[in-house]
Formats: structure tokens, sequence, C-alpha cells
């Protein structure tokens, strides 16, 4: 290929990557919007939904991406079975949190603002257009920038992949990245990341600007001047780049904490008790018609398969259950190394505001720079000392990969949550003199630990696709594959890659069932904690 | 500085980052034992003044003093009520209280005990294992004041502190307010409070300072030579609320 014609494509293959995952971004949107006003309008709508996007947001659906990609190719087939495969996988992992911002917004719509929709007639295009949409641009903006950053880090893995001995690939950076790599042609690998993070650092300046223009314009009694429409001034842009910890503080309150606004218990039976007898009896009578549906697709699913094969798939789930606990074990120790370090560098940067100015954009620019593209070129320059050194390197890698898939959700998530803290509660700190430690333990952890809480649930959910990633790499570099002894996301790699789809979709089952429970009784019950007892707001009384 | 003063601020000013000019040339002294308070119109910076009196804002030039000695960081010597009632939701009222005294030398016993007994002062006894969120907010402010108290304060910098109390509840903290803070238990011996309800600064204060002007200055001073309780109805109230107005009028 000729060099020039290399350099168009590369900036055509970052364009549609790019291109790729925004687009799942405003179908997330636009779709959003409509569930949400779904939602409100219909309490059982409303119940079902709920409990359903905010369990879909904790399990890591990266897991059954080999399960989906083989739903997507054989049914489907063909480039667009591929380029839907990909799309579904962004999509889920950019939707849930979009959608439960749009949830809480529609849901928080001050009753005056209804009232003054009602009292002035306005049908539903009215409504949206005017209260909903609107109302609801702060909490999106505040989540387009993680919603970007996790949609680009599983674009650009899901551009190319293997099932059995078929290779199937999009257009895009994640497909040409690993091509340029395997012709061994640096400089061009190089002049693709570097195009990357060009588009990157443009995406977070733009998200910056409608973060500080969405609140400027549509927060309720907000201090940030709003901005009219007009030429773009560079004095302000440039402005707007040195104070980017500004948006982010400004967002800080219209950050996504699921559990905040999800329906009161007992809402559901006051609602229900509230309908007509017929409407009840119509109801149940649909509700029922899907549940014997599905049963009956299930049971014929279960029927179809032979019984010898469910006793081979069972006889594999000791195996499965051993390297699910291997890898909570990684989950762990990534878990806690990003909370520390969130922690320390997080409340660093927010007490130290002119550092916060140029760390954070800094930080936020490489947190959005998918990290399956440069950790090759990590590998390849310290694997030969990393192996002589220490033979066990692979599980060093994989804990890396990990973190650095993670660790910015919990970062964010605390800082977020630091910004929060009222200005009284750093005076009263201040004031008293409190040392650090004092200040962590009794203040700061407590004060933000709704923040934390959803910051983890987020960390947890991406190092499972970092490890999904990373403990089984074939042809990483030079032919030279990254792989772990045990692990349960190797296993689905290798079965996946191996063709043995029916142990891959048990394994995923498995895990989704563990996850759920972990879900349910873990995160779940920190998060009632959290919502009852440390909502830093309630700690100042404004009458 | 005056000799004797227990706080004192010398040619203080103040400039926003974005360049506005506060106040400036502000001197302010109090003595022992003594109620000031400052008034001035919404915006000319009493909240600010009040901070940097604390040193919780440094102040752009000029320098402040407790007892001689030049503050130089925030201290709980000198200790700030804020307006909003600011009590920490997941602490009950002794454990609000107990953060003064956390890295004083106390043990957990003597904590226990000197949080209880100032919850005592303010009124709340038997209140001490309630959360902020089971309290009024004439409970919640108690909290914050005895707070304040318990961390040995020299002076009491008040901000707005009855501002989000309704006008009954408010009244009632206000006529015990003075003998709660002048409590021969307690370590204070000066207080400054900000507010804009005038029957409340001339109830309490045994000097007022009069902020005007942009940027702000002490405009006038006045020294209330009546004895407590004090009543809105005595003449002597409306003719220093009179001359009061007369110092804030017109808004500079």
């Amino acid at each position: 290929m000729r060099p020039v014609n290399l350099l168009l494509i590369i900036q055509l293959a970052a364009g549609a990557t790019i291109l790729r995952v925004l687009l799942i971004i405003v179908v997330s949107i636009l779709t959003g919007w409509l569930l949400a006003y779904a939602s409100i309008k219909s309490s059982i709508f409303e119940s079902i939904y709920i409990p359903v996007i905010s369990s879909m947001e904790s399990v890591p659906v990266i897991t059954f991406f080999p399960v989906v990609l083989v739903i997507f190719v054989t049914r489907i087939g063909g480039p667009l079975g591929t380029e839907l495969a990909s799309d579904f996988l962004v999509m889920t992992a950019v939707v849930w949190n979009i959608w439960i911002a749009q949830y809480q917004s529609f849901k928080t719509v001050p009753k005056e603002l209804q009232e003054v929709t009602i009292n002035h007639e306005l049908g539903f295009f009215s409504k949206m257009r005017r209260l909903y949409m609107p109302f609801s641009m702060p909490k999106i903006a505040a989540n387009l920038f993680p919603s970007f950053a996790d949609g680009l880090f599983y674009i650009t893995v899901s551009e190319v992949f293997s099932i059995g001995t078929k290779s199937f690939s999009v257009f895009g950076i994640g497909s040409l990245i690993p091509r340029l790599v395997a012709s061994g042609d640096m400089y061009y690998v190089w002049v693709a990341m570097l195009t990357l993070a060009a588009w990157v650092a443009i995406i977070t300046f733009v998200f910056r600007y409608i973060a500080r223009f969405s609140v400027a314009k549509y927060g309720l009694d907000t201090a940030a001047p709003i901005r009219r429409r007009g030429k773009v001034n560079i004095m302000h842009t440039y402005q707007a780049w040195n104070t980017l910890t500004g948006p982010m503080k400004r967002l800080s309150k219209h950050f996504t904490s699921t559990f905040r606004v999800l329906p009161t218990r007992g809402s559901f039976g006051r609602r229900w008790s509230a309908l007509s007898s017929s409407r009840k009896y119509i109801m149940i009578g649909a509700f029922l018609f899907i549940l014997i549906a599905l049963l009956a697709e299930i049971a014929l699913y279960v029927v179809s398969v032979p019984i010898g094969y469910w006793g081979y798939l069972i006889s594999y789930t000791p195996l499965i259950l051993y390297n699910m606990a291997f890898d909570y074990a990684r989950v762990a120790i990534i878990t806690l190394i990003s909370l520390v370090i969130a922690i320390f560098v997080g409340y660093y940067l927010a007490v130290h505001q002119r550092a916060a100015v140029t760390v954070f954009p800094a930080i936020q620019i490489i947190s959005a720079f998918p990290a399956p593209v440069y950790f090759p070129l990590v590998f390849a320059a310290t694997f030969g000392y990393m192996y002589a050194v220490f033979p066990a390197s692979s599980e060093i890698y994989v804990l890396f990969l990990g973190f650095i898939s993670t660790f910015y959700y919990v970062f964010y998530s605390f800082w977020m949550g630091v910004q929060t803290i009222p200005s009284e509660f750093w005076e009263i700190m201040e004031n008293h003199e409190l040392g650090f430690f004092t200040r962590m333990r009794r203040i700061i952890l407590p004060a933000t630990f709704p923040y934390l809480v959803a910051g983890l649930s987020s960390t947890i959910d991406s190092a499972w696709g970092g490890l999904m990633i990373g403990e089984y790499w074939p042809d990483i570099f030079s032919g030279k594959t990254l792989e772990v002894h045990v692990g349960l996301m190797k296993m689905l790699d290798v079965f996946t890659y191996q063709g043995r789809i029916g142990l891959a979709a048990w394994s995923s089952l498995l895990f989704a069932i563990v996850v759920t429970i972990f879900s349910l009784f873990f995160t779940k019950k920190l998060m009632t904690m959290a919502r009852e007892k440390y909502v830093i707001e309630e700690g100042v009384y404004a009458a | 500085m005056p000799i004797g003063a227990i706080l004192s601020a010398v040619d203080i000013s103040y400039i926003f980052p974005s360049g506005k000019e506060v106040f400036t040339g502000i001197n302010i002294s109090t003595g022992e034992n003594e109620f000031v308070s400052i008034v001035g119109p919404s915006g000319i910076g009493k909240s600010t003044l009040l901070r940097t009196l604390g040193y919780l804002i440094p102040p752009t030039s000029g320098r402040v003093f407790l007892m001689g000695q030049e503050v130089k960081k925030p201290s709980s010597k000198i200790s700030l009520i804020h307006q909003s009632i600011a009590t920490f939701p997941w602490m009950t009222a002794i454990d609000n209280v107990k953060l003064a005294l956390i890295g004083k030398g106390f043990s957990q016993d003597e904590m226990n005990d000197t949080a209880r007994k100032t919850l005592e002062t303010v009124g709340l006894k038997g209140a001490e294992g309630l959360y902020p969120k089971e309290m009024s907010g004439g409970m919640r402010q108690r909290v914050a004041i005895a707070r304040a108290l318990a961390g040995s304060p020299e002076v009491l910098l008040m901000d707005e502190p009855f501002v989000h109390l309704d006008e009954l509840t408010a009244e009632g903290l206000r006529q015990e307010i003075y003998d709660i803070l002048f409590n021969p238990l307690t370590t204070l011996k000066s207080v400054v409070l900000v507010s804009h309800n005038l029957d409340e600064v001339l109830e309490l204060s045994d000097r007022v300072l009069i902020m005007n002007g942009s940027p702000a200055k002490i405009v006038d001073e006045l020294i209330i030579e009546m004895p407590r309780p004090r009543s809105t109805r005595d003449s002597r109230f409306s003719a220093y609320l009179d001359k009061i107005y007369a110092s804030l009028t017109p808004v500079r």
C-alpha cells in the first residue's frame, strides 16, 4: 500500500471508529428519551424497566460477547452481522448510564414546570421538546464522557474477533492497528495512535463544552453564565480549556447515581391498587402470556439440547467456578489498587485546584484513549525484560491491563463526590484543624461513599472487560501470546476461539448468575446503605 | 492593633480572583466578652470579611491578630458558625460535637464528657444519640454551636446563624444565645456576628459595625448601651434602628 493512501486510510479508520461510537451514543440518547417518558407515564413499565437497566448496568456485558457474536454472525452473517455485533457490544457498554440519567432527569422534573405544560395543554412532542429533553441535558452531558470512553474501549476490541478458525473484522482503527503491528511498520502504528489520540482530545474538548453549555443553559439555578449563540470566541475557548475542571465540578451533581431515584418501595403497590379491576386483569394476562412464552422458549431450547450434552456442560462447572474464583481475586486486587490511588490522587487534586487544572484534563484524555490500542506497545517494549526478571509476568500484565482499563471510573466518581462536599464542611475541617486521616475517615470517605459505591461498581464491571481481553491475547506482538494459566475470561476466549460455543455460553450463564448474586447481596446493599446514611447534601440545612 | 483586643484586623482588604475589590482598609477589633455585629447591604462582602477574620479566606492584604498573635492559618480558636446549618448526616449529635476534639490529645472518655457537657450547655441534653435528620432546624443549629464551642474557641464568628430557622425558633435561640456563649464554662471571649436582621443585631450586640460602599468599608460604628434582655418595644431600640438605617442608606 502506498504511504499516502495508508495515511488516508488511517484517518478514515479513526473517523469510522469514532463515528460508530458517537452514532451509538446518539441512538442511546434518542431511545432513552422515549423509554424514560414511558417509564414516568406507566408505573408498570417503570417497575420492569428500572430494575432491568440497573441490573444490566452492573453486569459486565462483554462476557456475553462470544455468545452474542455467534448470534449476529450466524443469524445475520456477512459484513452487516459483523458490524451489528460490534455495534451491539458498544451499545451495551454505553447505553445503561445514559438511560438511567435520562430516567432520573424525567423523574425529577419540578412539579411546577410540569403543571405549566399541563396548563398550556402541550402535546407529547411539545412537552418533550420544551421540558423533558432540555431538563435532561445536564445529566446526559455528565454521562457523555464516561460513555464515550467505555464505548471506545470496547469498539477497538470488537472491530476484529475470531470464532473458531474464522476471523471477522469491520473497518476501523481497532482492526487496522493490529494489521499495522503485524506488518511491523511501527511508524504507521504511531501515526494511527496519534490520530486516535487527536480525535480523543477533540471529542473530550467538545464534550466539555457541551457539559458547560448544558449546565449553564438547562440546569436549574446554576451560577454558571449562559453562553449565547454566536461566533466562537477563541479567548473563551482557551479559557474553557484552562478551566477544564469547572464543568466537571458543576456536573458532579448531575452524575448518575442509579440508586438515588429508583422507584420507592411501595410506589408500585399504591399505583397497582389505584388501577381498575379490568386493567388489572389485562395486565396480569399480558404478564402471564409473556412469562409462559418465555418459559416455553427456554423449555424448547433445553429439550433441544441432548441430555448427554447437558451432562458434559455440568461436568465443567467445578472447573468454571475454580477459574471464576481466580478472576474474582484479580478483580479484587485491581479494584483495591484503583481505589487507593483514586482516593489519594483524587483528594490531592481536589485540594490543589491549580494542579487539577492541568492534571485532570490529561487524565481524562488518557482515560478515553482505549487501553487495548496502546497496551500491545507497552507489552512489546517491556516483555523481554519482564519475563527475564519475573517469569510469571503474564499475571502482572493482565492486572496492569485491568487497572488501566478501569482505574478512571472510581477516580472520577471519587473526585466528583469530593466536589459535592459543601464548602461549609471544608471550612469545618479547616476550622477544627483536622488531620488528613481524620478528614478521610470521618468526613471525606463517608461523604463520597455513594459516589465510591457507584464508581466501584463500574470499576469492577470494567475490570472484567480488561481481563476478558488480557487473559488470552493471541499474537499480541510478534507472534507472542499473552495468557494466564487460570481464569474464567481466558476460558471464555479459548472456548470461543476453539468454536466450543456451548461451553462458552454455559460459562457465561454461570458467570451471570454469580454476578447477579454478587450485585444483589453486595452492591445493592452498599447502595442502600449509601442512600440511607451517607447523603452529604442532607447535612446542610437551609430552609 | 488596640491593646487588650481579643481579635483584631488591621487594614485588611480582599480582592476576588476576578479582580473585583470586595472591601478595603478594614480595621476591626473586639474586646473581652464583647459581642460585635457587622451589618451592610446584600452582596457587600460581609460573609467574606467574616471568613478573612478566621483566615478561612486569607485577606489579600492586611493582617489579623488573635490576642496579639498573628493569625496565619485557620484555627479552632476562631470558630465559624455557618449560615446554612452544617451537620454531618452520618454522625449523631455527640459525634458531630466530638469532631472538634479529635487530635487535641483527649481520651475517648474525655471527648464524650466534653461533648455531652457542651450539648447540655446549648440545651440538647438527651439528644446526644440523634442524627441530624431526626432533629429540627433549631436543634441542628444548636449542635453546630456546640461543635464550635467544644473546640474551646476564643472567638466565635457567626454568619447569619438564625436565617434558616423559623421566627419562633430563631427568637427562642436568640434569647438564649448570649447566655450560652458567654457562659463561664466556655472559653469564649468575643463574638462577631454578620446579619441582615437588624432587630437581631440590636438584641444581641454590644457594638455594631456598618459596612457600605464599593469596595466596602466600615462607614459607621454604633455602641449599643441598653441593658439585657432587650425589647424591640424599648424607645431606645427604635432610635438605634433609625441610626443604623441612616448609615445603610443609600446603598453605595
